[in-house]
């Protein structure tokens, strides 16, 4: 029955062109239908072949069979094509701008002051230092005369004190966080090793000094510690605090309460040593003033100058700030700007 | 300190240029914060003559000088006009770079050649405002460079002396330290004079009745003096060091002031009454005329200096103008004295008055120079002026002064220091220092300390000098042995307020730093919105401004006039907070402080959303803040409650934040009339946290709870409650009613007229689950039918149905 070849293969093209043309998935499985589905005339022709001549029924099956299975491949590629074409339609219509800002807030800002502060501590607290606090109005005793300020001592000149009222007359501001030192000392036995972070007055005001700043101070004592232990520790404060490469100097100094006293200078952290307006032409910054503690504090708290030694070392936090962010007005900072919060 | 080089060069032939010397000084403890040449910029200025003058053919105010520097003559354009013919003046000549910066370079002037300039003061930087140009003395010759003939060609090296070396507060100090590091002598000007007049004694006589606060008082006489202006280089050293100079025989005082560190006073021998001198604290109050011309009120226990009527000093501070150097002066006492450094320093802070006499004394002076000083400035003053000097010295309490003799270990040194210094070294440093040493073969040696070095009183302040002069930088760097760091409560709060701030940034939130202290006048003024009781205000006895008279109460006003500050720079949506201590009184220990944590926010709910969801914040988006904020912080229930007790919030805006029953904290509506007051229109709202009460004693870790293996029934209620019930309560009743109800919470609250006035609707889900078996119909339905009742019975509610 050479018609039913034919007929194979006119519907092998009609099913290829209408494949060919479907344009959606709906298209392609009405194609499907009309010729190679389970009612479609490819499948009717295999189910005539039991019909046929016995000679025809391989012929016609096997074409009938690759003709169906050629169409239903153009089928399967046909269809994939759609469906991609479909997913980029319906991605166009659904796709968003990424660009847009998120929604909810983006993080605010940490005062530079309060950040030079955290950084301060924990660099100390790794080197195995422990925190302690103490009152901003204090006793004058601690924030003198047990700090060996006698009474009528001109080095009480070098704090601008503010005092408090009060009914025993003996209450100040603090000048410094030594105050801890000795708060410290009195409750604890040796070793002790402290840093006293926090606010602290005095009676000045211009663009470098405010009434109101903050101080680290550290305190060690144990047997045997040394100047050397102290120039050893702040070398190494510096290198985690400015970054490695930059010599520090000791130089001889006066405090009441160490001794023998040095202040800190670093290699200026601007100019990198050759002179600016910053390091006032010296090539150098001063970040902090250190000593040996006293044997007169000790002589305070009931300690054995004999028997101990210990260091102390106290810092500025502003001033340690503005070094780091070049700022050169210190009012900035208590201003509360958010343009210049918001730099941090 | 200020210290001419020249000055220094005559203690002490070192061969330290002037910068070393800052070197050298700044690296052993005197720190020389500036140490300039004083002739900079004077260059190519040298001394003139002016020839003629004529008028600027094409300009009024010019004039055209003919100018001679003794060997050429110049023609120069001037614009000043106080000079004349003959005067001598200040030439720049061309190729000159002023110390104001100005290059003078040949010009033409409105058609006029001008071959440099006559320089004014100011632009020489040797005034600080001048009208027209610098006119010299008329001897000047012509020629010289100006540094020269101004005895400019000299080095000005400025000196921060510390409290304890009251020694190097003068030019003899200073030399000692140069000798200290560098090994050289200082040599001490020869000091001899004719003795010619009576003796002293039948001029004067003199007492000490005070000898605690007066050790030692030395006096010189002097008869044929005539008063008149000290020779010029002394006049320009004073004014260097910043004295001004007065006549002869004060600027003498001075001069010795400066130069040994030995404040002397001169008084008019003839204006001396009864002629006798007594040195005494007298027990009652009086008044006194010092000679800045003010009357003061002297109070018992001062020490005074008298004659045989009353005072004619405040010991060591100022002299009175009963008895100062006048005009007539002929017959003057020098007094040498050496005074107790607390007395000076309570009777100059009592006096409010600081003189370079007392800032001396109030640091110690040298006890043993008192007759040399006494000595040198008699010997001074008889080169220059034709005096007669009384023979002899009074000098009361000389035989006491005595050096210090201080134990010292040189093992001492190098346990404290970490470094070894050897005997010898430490034996070479105190022969630099002029400290004889004995050792007497125990360890401990005796060194002896002259008396000009009263800061030396112990072991440690000799193992000081050990160390700063061997230098600093040959300390070598080790650490100190490693202990197990302590973790203290202090370590603990650090950590929480880094978790605040940490939570805080992430809610957008800045951080703001203000001042403790607050404005008493603001605080005051608006007390009764701010709930300040000024009986529990601590206050500063001496505050630097108004701004800040008290210690804040609490953090409202720093963190509002930081969101009125930001809101005028046109920044309206502020998220700030501030971690910082409130003050207070307390009956106990006399005053509180407490760590708090404020928080403040207004302008928009979502700042730069673009969605639509720009509404204006509101109390919610605080209390969104502030109630994790917490729950972050402590990990333990806490519980918001109306409050009526926070004056700074509008009424029924207000919460307290509860933890285990105690006020942890507050936040709310900022009310109007503070706003107004800090010039704030939009609604502020603000919350502040007891940060040690918020965060005590955190709960130990908590114990699993078995997860549900059972479906959990979802209920929805919706009712109508009067507006005032409220939700939470409501919420927290509901969660009681059964152990099965896991769950409750609101989904939709509105009101309007639907519903009626003064009611509200509340949608209401609750989650019904229980953790051995599946709830059945009837189960769910019993506890739906309690929560029923409870809405209705308990919150008096009306169930809707729709």
């Amino acid at each position: 029955m050479p018609g039913t070849s034919e007929q194979i293969t006119r519907l092998r093209e009609e099913g290829m062109a209408a494949i060919a043309a479907a344009r959606s998935e709906s298209d392609l499985l009405d194609a499907k239908g009309r010729f190679f589905g389970k009612k479609g005339a490819v499948s009717g022709i295999l189910k005539g072949v039991a019909a046929l001549p016995m000679e025809e029924r391989k012929a016609v099956g096997e074409r009938a069979n690759r003709a169906r299975a050629e169409l239903e491949s153009a089928f399967d590629a046909r269809l994939a094509e759609i469906r991609e074409k479909e997913r980029h339609r319906s991605e166009g219509r659904e796709r968003i701008d990424v660009t847009l800002p998120g929604r909810g807030p983006m993080p605010g800002h940490r005062h530079p002051v309060s950040q030079t502060m955290s950084d301060i501590i924990s660099v100390f607290r790794r080197l195995g230092f422990s925190v302690q606090g103490g009152p901003d109005v204090e006793k004058d005793y601690y924030n003198f005369e047990a700090l060996n300020f006698p009474p009528d001592h001109p080095a009480r000149d070098m704090q601008d004190t503010f005092y408090v009222e009060s009914a025993t007359g003996d209450l100040v501001l603090r000048t410094h966080t030594s105050p801890i030192q000795i708060r410290t000392m009195e409750r604890m036995k040796p070793p002790v090793r402290i840093i006293a972070p926090g606010t602290v007055y005095r009676s000045d005001s211009d663009i470098t000094h405010s009434p109101m700043f903050h101080q680290v101070e550290g305190l060690a004592v144990d047997r045997d510690i040394t100047m050397a232990d102290l120039k050893g520790l702040l070398t190494e404060f510096c290198r985690m605090t400015f970054g490695p490469g930059k010599p520090l100097r000791f130089r001889p100094s006066y405090f009441p309460f160490t001794e023998p006293s040095a202040e800190v200078d670093i290699q200026c952290v601007i100019c990198g040593g050759s002179g600016c307006r910053v390091c006032k032409e010296s090539g150098w910054l001063e970040i902090l003033g250190a000593g040996m503690v006293d044997p007169s504090v000790f002589g305070f708290v009931g300690y054995d100058p004999e028997e101990y030694t210990g260091f102390a070392f106290g810092m500025g936090v502003e001033r340690i700030a503005m070094l780091r962010h070049g700022i050169s007005d210190i009012r900035l900072f208590f201003e509360n700007d958010i343009r210049f919060l918001s730099q941090f | 300190m200020k210290i001419p080089y020249s000055w220094l060069k005559e203690f002490i032939d070192t061969r330290l240029s002037p910068v070393q010397a800052q070197e050298a000084l700044t690296m052993a403890g005197l720190e020389v914060s500036s140490c300039r040449f004083l002739g900079e910029g004077l260059d190519s200025v040298v001394t003139a003559r002016i020839l003629e003058m004529r008028p600027h053919p094409n300009a009024e105010r010019l004039s055209l000088c003919k100018v001679t520097d003794g060997s050429s003559e110049y023609g120069i354009v001037c614009g000043a006009n106080n000079m004349k013919p003959g005067d001598a003046v200040a030439l720049a000549k061309i190729g000159a770079r002023l110390p104001n910066g100005v290059e003078i370079k040949k010009a033409k002037i409105r058609g006029q050649a001008s071959e440099g300039m006559l320089c004014s003061e100011q632009e020489l930087k040797l005034a600080e405002a001048s009208a027209g140009i610098m006119i010299l003395p008329g001897d000047t010759a012509p020629g010289k460079p100006l540094a020269e003939a101004l005895g400019l060609s000299d080095w000005l090296l400025e000196v921060e002396i510390t409290p304890n070396r009251g020694d190097c507060l003068s030019v003899l100090g200073v030399a000692r330290e140069i000798a200290s590091i560098t090994g050289k002598k200082v040599v001490l000007p020869d000091v001899s004079f004719p003795e010619e007049g009576e003796p002293i004694g039948e001029w004067v006589r003199i007492a000490v009745s005070d000898p605690d606060l007066c050790p030692r008082y030395t006096a010189r006489a002097i008869s044929g003096v005539t008063i008149a202006p000290s020779p010029d280089w002394m006049r320009r050293r004073l004014t260097l060091c910043g004295i001004r100079p007065i006549n002869n025989i004060v600027d003498v005082t001075n001069y010795l002031l400066l130069e040994v560190g030995q404040p002397m006073h001169a008084f008019d021998l003839d204006r001396l009454r009864g002629a006798r001198i007594d040195v005494s604290a007298p027990k009652e109050t009086l008044t006194f005329t010092t000679l800045d011309g003010s009357e003061r009120q002297i109070d018992p226990g001062t020490l005074l200096i008298r004659d045989a009527e009353g005072p004619i000093a405040v010991a060591g501070v100022m002299g009175g103008a009963n008895s100062e150097v006048v005009d007539g002066t002929t017959r003057v006492v020098f007094e040498s004295a050496h005074f107790s450094p607390s007395s000076i320093r309570r009777t100059a802070k009592r006096l409010g008055l600081s003189s370079e006499a007392s800032y001396r004394f109030e640091r110690g002076v040298d006890p043993a120079g008192t007759v040399y000083a006494a000595d040198r400035a008699v010997s001074l003053l008889s080169r220059f002026a034709a005096v007669s000097v009384a023979r002899g010295v009074i000098d009361v309490g000389g035989e006491n002064v005595k050096p210090r003799t201080v134990p010292f270990r040189p093992e001492r040194a190098t346990r404290i220091m970490g470094r070894v210094y050897a005997p010898e070294a430490c034996l070479e440093i105190f022969g630099r220092l002029g400290f004889p040493v004995a050792d007497n073969g125990t360890g401990t040696w005796n060194v002896t300390v002259p008396t000009h070095r009263f800061d030396i009183e112990r072991e440690i302040d000799l193992v000081e000098e050990v160390a700063r002069l061997s230098g600093y930088d040959v300390i070598p760097t080790t650490y100190p042995e490693s202990k197990a760091p302590e973790f203290s409560e202090d370590d603990r709060f650090v950590d929480v307020q880094e978790r605040a701030f940490d939570f805080l940034r992430g809610r957008g939130f800045s951080q703001a730093v203000n001042f403790s202290f607050v404005a008493g006048r603001t605080w005051e003024r608006l007390g009764a919105f701010l709930g300040f009781d000024p009986a529990d205000a601590v206050r500063l006895m001496n505050p630097i401004s108004d701004e800040t008279t008290l210690m804040r109460p609490h953090l409202l006003t720093g963190l509002l006039s930081n969101a009125a500050d930001n809101v005028r720079r046109f920044v309206d949506d502020v998220r700030l907070y501030e971690a910082g201590k409130a003050f207070g009184k307390s009956y106990v220990e006399g005053h509180f402080e407490e760590p708090r944590l404020g928080v403040i926010l207004c302008g928009k709910r979502l700042p730069g959303d673009w969605s639509g969801a720009d509404a204006p914040a509101d109390f919610f988006d605080m209390k969104g803040v502030v109630e994790p904020l917490l729950l972050h912080l402590c990990a333990s229930p806490v519980h918001v409650v109306p409050t009526r007790l926070r004056p700074f919030f509008e009424e029924g805006k207000a919460a307290d934040i509860l933890r285990d029953g105690e006020v942890v904290g507050w936040f709310g509506a900022i009310r109007k009339e503070l706003l107004a007051s800090f010039e704030l229109t939009g609604p502020v709202f603000y919350g502040e946290i007891r940060l040690l009460k918020a965060t005590a004693l955190p709960p130990p870790p908590g114990l699993y709870a078995p997860l549900p293996k059972f479906p959990p029934v979802f209920r929805d209620v919706a009712c109508v409650f009067p507006t005032r019930v409220p939700v939470g309560d409501v919420l927290a009743m509901v969660r009681e009613v059964s152990p099965e109800v896991e769950e409750a919470g609101v989904f939709d609250i509105f009101t309007g007229e639907k519903i009626g006035d003064g009611n509200k609707s509340v949608g209401i889900r609750v989650k019904l689950q229980s953790l051995d078996r599946t709830l059945t119909e009837a189960e769910v339905h019993s506890i739906y039918s309690k929560i029923v009742n409870l809405l209705e019975n308990r919150f008096g509610g009306k169930i809707r149905t729709s």
